[in-house]
């Protein structure tokens, strides 16, 4: 979130699209009610009717994968009818930026893509720049090539009856919509955005959100109180263990993985390090090799030097372009290039898409270890139904895990809260934290490379590790330390100390941090922040309920992000009723400011978004993969064969596993007709396998259902509560029928197309409760992310004759 | 100074937070249930379940509404379930707060009687212990200066506790805020009760037992005025046999 | 007898209630009989998370000689102010079950059940593993010839059910090892 939850009440409008708030965050969503009894209009876009819609002002069912087009409306909307906040805008986004006259957009294609590699060469997605190395700008933004022009001539495509046609909305409903939301385009008004898995589960999921920036964007709502793009990020410490990095394509604190590209340090960082020409651009980035380097040494510690690049020569360096997440991951397995490895605290064989061939991988293991609470489908693949468990080869390992209480440590709400979590109790029979088992193995390991020696074992062995797992002295690492006396300034550090704040960190080895965005979490004076539970305020504070002294929020205990946005060239707030920050005596008050640097227009003044390379935010944003304005495509299955903005059906640059058992339907194809949603619920968490262990859970939603129109019902001839078949071209599952006037059919270009939706928790050990909804689903992913396109898929149902799975 | 619970539906999400956080405050086992299609399980109340959300939805025009109900014991400020009880101190009602409690002694009620004299359908009868068992206001918790388990579980302001009188003026306040979105917001039998509902729409769409009399008639209902009656009738006869 | 009461009621004003009803000869004794005190009287009190979405809502175990009782919403959390959604109100039951794993299990090839094991076998056989799988398809270099120093082999998936300071660990000890096949829940 670029906000966090209290502040929810600060908006002035809710927009809630690609998220089932009240149904997934049902806590966080007592703040849109009180944004709502404030007077804010709630809109939920979403094609199914949930909890959430029934406490939205109003509900907007759209067809699945159908966002960008129903966003690119809004924005012709806001462009034509000069609701934009124009000062923001001018000032604040590159919309003045002079783009390269080598760029073009052409029938759904950007510049410079390659067929053959199914990837664009963004080169021509650049500015032009001025002979000092500076974009040229064109501040009346009239020039045809300025970005503010390049926007509207995109998006003037994108009228009320191609919108309408495409998403299945009604004129209307699209009108109410973007008239409610634009009327947040005013100074003093602030418009938020609640999104979740809605929209990153899409192979357009990125677009998606970059849509949603520059809605927010033109409407000056980035920065302030009320406003923001908030991701209510779904599990229980997905934006910490997100900041650390539990993924294959980058480092802890958002530092690329290293490739063989780049040999060594030096020129990892030069890769990665921007430069601006322009001395009002902060550019923050440029700070990297300050992080980089304390990562490094937090990692290696005195091994760690400047000769071995403090140990960046041992890391291991991926393939270049090549992609290590769950689809290929799997795809690599099922072709029986993986032999073994760990899985904790989730549930691939159940969660992740085309369950079939996620089942079939792992048999393909020589071992694999499994922490966990309870058995789980991934831990007891090779004793699933159907199959002959004594052909199974895999030796597995299942480490018993310890629940919340029973450990201590912290995590991150979705706000980027930083919060300590108590150890109530032992953990139950020999139970342990995930942590004590991962300081445990790596021990062994250690051990053995010690006595035996082995493949590459620098790494192995120059790792600063510890001999038990101590949580309290892990915080204190990640925050970081001194690992030698440094002056900074005139104040000198001494080894040893704790690193107070990243602004501190060094380039020279001087200083140690597991993640350089806590580092300030635990600080030699106040102790572990994390920890902190004070709930006073200044009364601007408590205006906009931002609770600065309740535990700590990373970066540097800033709550607002691009906070510098809310206030003017001069620092007076553009909503002084509801202000973030304030240039008040000569120093900033509210909020901890993004950077202490006076107001834009005073000497020495920064522009505010100071992480893109030129201090403006992103209109036009060269880095995606597939574009630099969203543009719509149909999902990678989809019930219609063309659409109305381009002859490009779908996302050249969506990524695809390409096995035997990856299958597609066509566009169109009569054989499944019907577009399948999945999603998460309540009682229910994720692959379920917590939840469906948890009998007063499993007693309010027993079993697989699948929600349906009452039009779609009677053309099926299926009744409530009828088991059905619901059927794609990679598998079938069974389902109780729930018949709903939740869910609505859709008018697509001229005819009905049918939406149904189904949750994906429940799996075969436990008994009658139904099987993986994922065997519907395809390994197919965005480009930039590869987050599968678990919303849409093409599928048939029919009534069942025979039912085994309920 | 007695308590009360506002229940304000236009506030519920359906979490069902209050549902589960009940059935663990208590300790109760999870009876086995079937999706029979629709959110709302158990179907209804049970003796494990003294706190319901029930589901309800309908299309009206272009327009959906999908109703919460969170069903649970009124705690009658004049219970029928009481008068109707043959047994002294199987049914009693705590001075201090309103609650409705009832004793080991209901093993020896008539439970059909029991039940049936309750125009909310609110006791149900554990087979094991042949109690007849129903919300007991956390009166445990109560006492100890708590709220009950419910309302404190629910974030969202749906679920409220506290004096009678305060409840009252938080009904009347949410009631005008909003009875300008919803003109035929109601208070449910706000007189009779400790646990007052306030509703969007007719209360019978939410569910059959909303109200005491879901026709809507003014006074007693029918089951109120036979409890009433044939109270002490019943004790008599139960004396002397 | 409704009407006395409800006018005795409406006399007493708000924290005379015990005092009033003594006074009055009120018994007050079946509904504290009936209560018969609260189940967590005299329990230690801990500050945890709710390990589901990343609202985070914070809780209070409630614990008496070392088995946790009760768990609730902590109302000193700004976001939740002490509420719990249906998941939440469950951790009780969550942390008491029976369902839980107690021990170390394995499942050798081929075979068609579970085996109990201890932790030190347990983990020097995964160390094993490890080795066996790091020292056979280490990459030193790719085709090209450029060092990598990675193993394409060996994988791990999740968890954001770790705690911040268990990912550092992990991340550290997965690049350690060479692993590039590493990805969590973020991405599903």
């Amino acid at each position: 979130m670029t906000n966090h939850f209290t502040d929810i009440a600060n908006a002035d409008a809710v927009l809630i699209m690609g998220s089932n708030a009240a149904e997934h965050h049902p806590i966080a969503f007592k703040w849109v009610l009180k944004a709502k009894e404030k007077g804010a209009p709630v809109i939920h876009v979403d094609p199914k009717f949930s909890r959430t819609s029934a406490r939205s002002t109003f509900h907007v069912p759209l067809r699945s994968g159908t966002d960008i087009a129903f966003m690119g409306g809004m924005v012709k909307y806001i462009l034509e009818n000069e609701l934009y906040f124009k000062e923001y805008v001018a000032e604040y986004t590159n919309s003045a930026f002079i783009v390269s006259d080598k760029f073009s957009f052409k029938d759904g294609m950007f510049s410079g893509y390659n067929a053959e590699k199914k990837v664009y060469d963004k080169s021509s997605w650049s500015f032009e720049m001025d002979g000092a190395g500076q974009v040229k700008r064109d501040p009346s933004l009239k020039n045809p090539r300025c970005v503010f022009q390049l926007l509207k001539a995109h998006y003037s495509r994108y009228d009320l009856d191609k919108v309408s046609e495409t998403t299945g909305v009604t004129k209307e409903n699209l009108l109410k919509v973007y008239k409610a939301f634009a009327a947040t385009g005013k100074p003093d008004k602030a418009g938020t955005v609640l999104y979740a898995l809605g929209w990153t589960q899409h192979t357009v999921g990125v677009q998606n959100i970059r849509l949603s920036a520059i809605i927010q964007l033109l409407l000056g709502n980035i920065g302030v109180a009320g406003g923001g793009i908030n991701a209510l990020r779904g599990e229980p410490n997905v934006q910490g263990s997100s900041d650390h990095a539990i993924l294959y394509h980058i480092l802890p604190g958002y530092h690329a993985m290293p490739h063989a590209g780049w040999a060594n340090l030096a020129e990892y960082l030069k890769a990665n390090t921007p430069v601006t020409k322009d001395p009002m651009s902060v550019n923050w980035w440029g700070n990297r090799p300050k992080y980089m380097v304390s990562l490094l040494k937090a990692w290696f510690g005195d091994t760690g030097t400047e000769a071995n690049g403090f140990g960046y020569d041992w890391l291991p360096k991926a393939e270049p372009g090549e992609d290590y997440s769950y689809i290929f991951l799997f795809d690599r397995m099922y072709k029986g290039k993986v032999r073994g490895g760990f899985v904790y605290g989730t549930n691939p064989a159940q969660s992740a898409p085309n369950s079939h061939k996620v089942r079939k991988a792992l048999e393909n293991l020589d071992w694999m270890v499994v922490g966990e609470l309870h058995h789980t489908e991934t831990s007891d693949f090779w004793r699933r139904p159907g199959v002959d468990s004594k052909k199974i080869k895999t030796e597995v390992f299942m480490l018993p895990s310890a629940q919340r209480g029973e450990k201590e440590g912290s995590v991150s709400n979705s706000g980027r809260w930083l919060m300590w979590h108590y150890k109530a109790a032992e953990p139950m029979g020999q139970s342990k934290p995930m942590g004590v088992m991962a300081v445990e193995i790596m021990n062994a390991v250690r051990d053995l490379y010690k006595q035996e020696g082995g493949a590459f074992p620098e790494p192995v062995l120059n790792l600063d590790w510890p001999e038990t797992y101590q949580p309290e002295e892990i915080t204190k690492k990640i925050n970081g330390y001194f690992t030698r006396d440094t002056k900074i300034g005139d104040k000198l550090y001494k080894k040893g100390q704790l690193v107070p704040g990243f602004p501190n960190l060094q380039a020279d080895g001087s200083t140690s941090s597991y993640n350089w965005l806590y580092c300030g979490g635990y600080s030699e004076t106040e102790g572990n922040l994390a920890k902190r539970r004070n709930l006073t305020q200044t009364p601007m504070q408590a205006k906009i309920k931002l609770f600065p002294l309740f535990s700590w929020a990373w970066p540097l205990n800033r709550r607002v992000l691009y906070n510098r946005a809310s206030v003017d060239k001069n620092g007076n707030p553009y909503n002084p009723a509801k202000a973030v920050i304030a240039w008040q005596d000569g120093k900033w008050v509210g909020d901890v400011p993004d950077g202490p640097w006076p107001p834009m227009a005073m000497k020495g003044g920064k522009y505010p978004f100071i992480m893109t390379t030129e201090g403006h935010a992103q209109l036009f944003g060269p880095g995606r993969e597939d574009g630099p304005m969203p543009e719509h495509y149909e999902p990678a299955e989809t019930p219609v064969k063309s659409h109305a903005f381009s002859g490009q059906l779908s996302n050249p640059c969506m990524k695809k596993a390409t096995s035997d058992m990856d299958l597609l339907a066509d566009p169109g194809d009569p054989r499944f007709p019907i577009v399948l949603t999945t999603y998460s619920m309540t009682e229910h968490w994720c692959g379920g396998g917590d939840t469906r262990n948890t009998p007063p859970l499993l007693e309010a939603e027993p079993q697989l259902y699948v929600e349906m129109s009452p039009q779609l019902a009677k053309e099926k001839g299926i009744q409530n509560g009828d088991v059905v078949v619901v059927e794609s071209i990679r598998g079938k599952v069974e389902a109780v029928a729930m018949v709903t006037v939740r869910l609505r059919p859709f008018m697509v270009q001229g005819r009905i197309v049918h939406e149904i939706g189904m949750p994906f928790c429940f799996g075969w050990t436990t008994p009658k409760c139904g099987d993986a909804t994922n065997r519907l689903t395809s390994s197919v992913g965005d480009p930039n992310t590869t987050i599968p396109e678990y919303k849409a898929s093409l599928v048939n149902i029919r009534k069942a004759t025979k039912v085994t799975e309920l | 100074m007695p308590k009360a619970f506002l229940i304000d539906t236009t506030r519920c999400t359906a979490c069902r937070g209050c549902q589960v956080s009940c059935k663990e405050w208590k300790g109760f086992p999870a009876v086995p249930t079937k999706q029979r299609g629709t959110h709302q399980n158990p179907p209804d109340l049970t003796h494990y379940n003294f706190k319901l959300v029930r589901f309800s939805e309908y299309l009206e025009g272009d327009t959906v509404k999908w109703y919460f109900f969170p069903d649970q014991c009124r705690h009658c400020i004049d219970a029928p379930c009481k008068g109707a009880s043959s047994i002294d101190g199987s049914i009693i009602q705590d001075a201090a707060t309103g609650a409705i409690l009832y004793t080991e002694k209901t093993v020896k009620e008539d439970f059909e009687t029991i039940r049936s004299a309750c125009p909310y359908d609110i006791p149900r009868k554990d087979p094991k212990t042949k109690r007849i068992v129903k919300c007991n206001m956390c009166i445990d918790r109560v006492q100890a200066n708590k709220l009950p388990m419910c309302v404190k579980t629910c974030a969202l302001g749906a679920m409220n506790f506290g004096d009678r009188d305060v409840m009252l003026k938080l009904a009347a306040e949410r009631l005008v805020a909003v009875q300008k979105d919803f003109p035929a917001a109601q208070l449910c039998d706000m007189e009779s009760v400790s646990t007052i509902y306030l509703v969007a729409d007719t209360p019978s769409k939410y569910h059959k037992f909303a109200v005491a009399d879901a026709s809507g008639a003014p006074g007693m209902t029918r089951k109120e005025m036979l409890a009433g009656l044939l109270a002490p009738l019943r004790k008599t006869t139960k004396q002397l046999q | 007898m409704s009407v006395s009461r409800r006018g005795f009621i409406k006399l007493l004003g708000a924290g005379t209630a015990c005092l009033g009803l003594s006074k009055l000869g009120i018994d007050l004794g079946p509904a504290q009989a009936y209560a018969a005190g609260l189940k967590t009287e005299g329990c230690k009190e801990f500050v945890s998370i709710c390990p589901f979405c990343a609202c985070c809502c914070n809780t209070i175990i409630s614990v008496r000689d070392g088995k946790i009782i009760s768990v609730e919403g902590d109302p000193d959390y700004p976001v939740s102010g002490g509420g719990l959604c249906a998941k939440g109100a469950a951790l009780l039951t969550m942390h008491v079950n029976k369902h839980r794993i107690t021990k170390p299990l394995y499942r050798a090839p081929g075979s068609t059940k579970w085996v109990e094991k201890e932790w030190s076998w347990t983990i020097d056989r995964i160390a094993r593993k490890i080795k066996e799988t790091r020292d056979h398809d280490f990459i030193t270099k790719d085709a090209k010839g450029r060092q990598v120093n990675r193993l394409e082999s060996m994988f791990q998936l999740g968890s954001s059910q770790m705690d911040n300071e268990e990912c550092a660990l992990s991340h550290q000890m997965l690049r350690g090892l060479g692993v590039v096949h590493m990805d969590h829940q973020a991405r599903i």
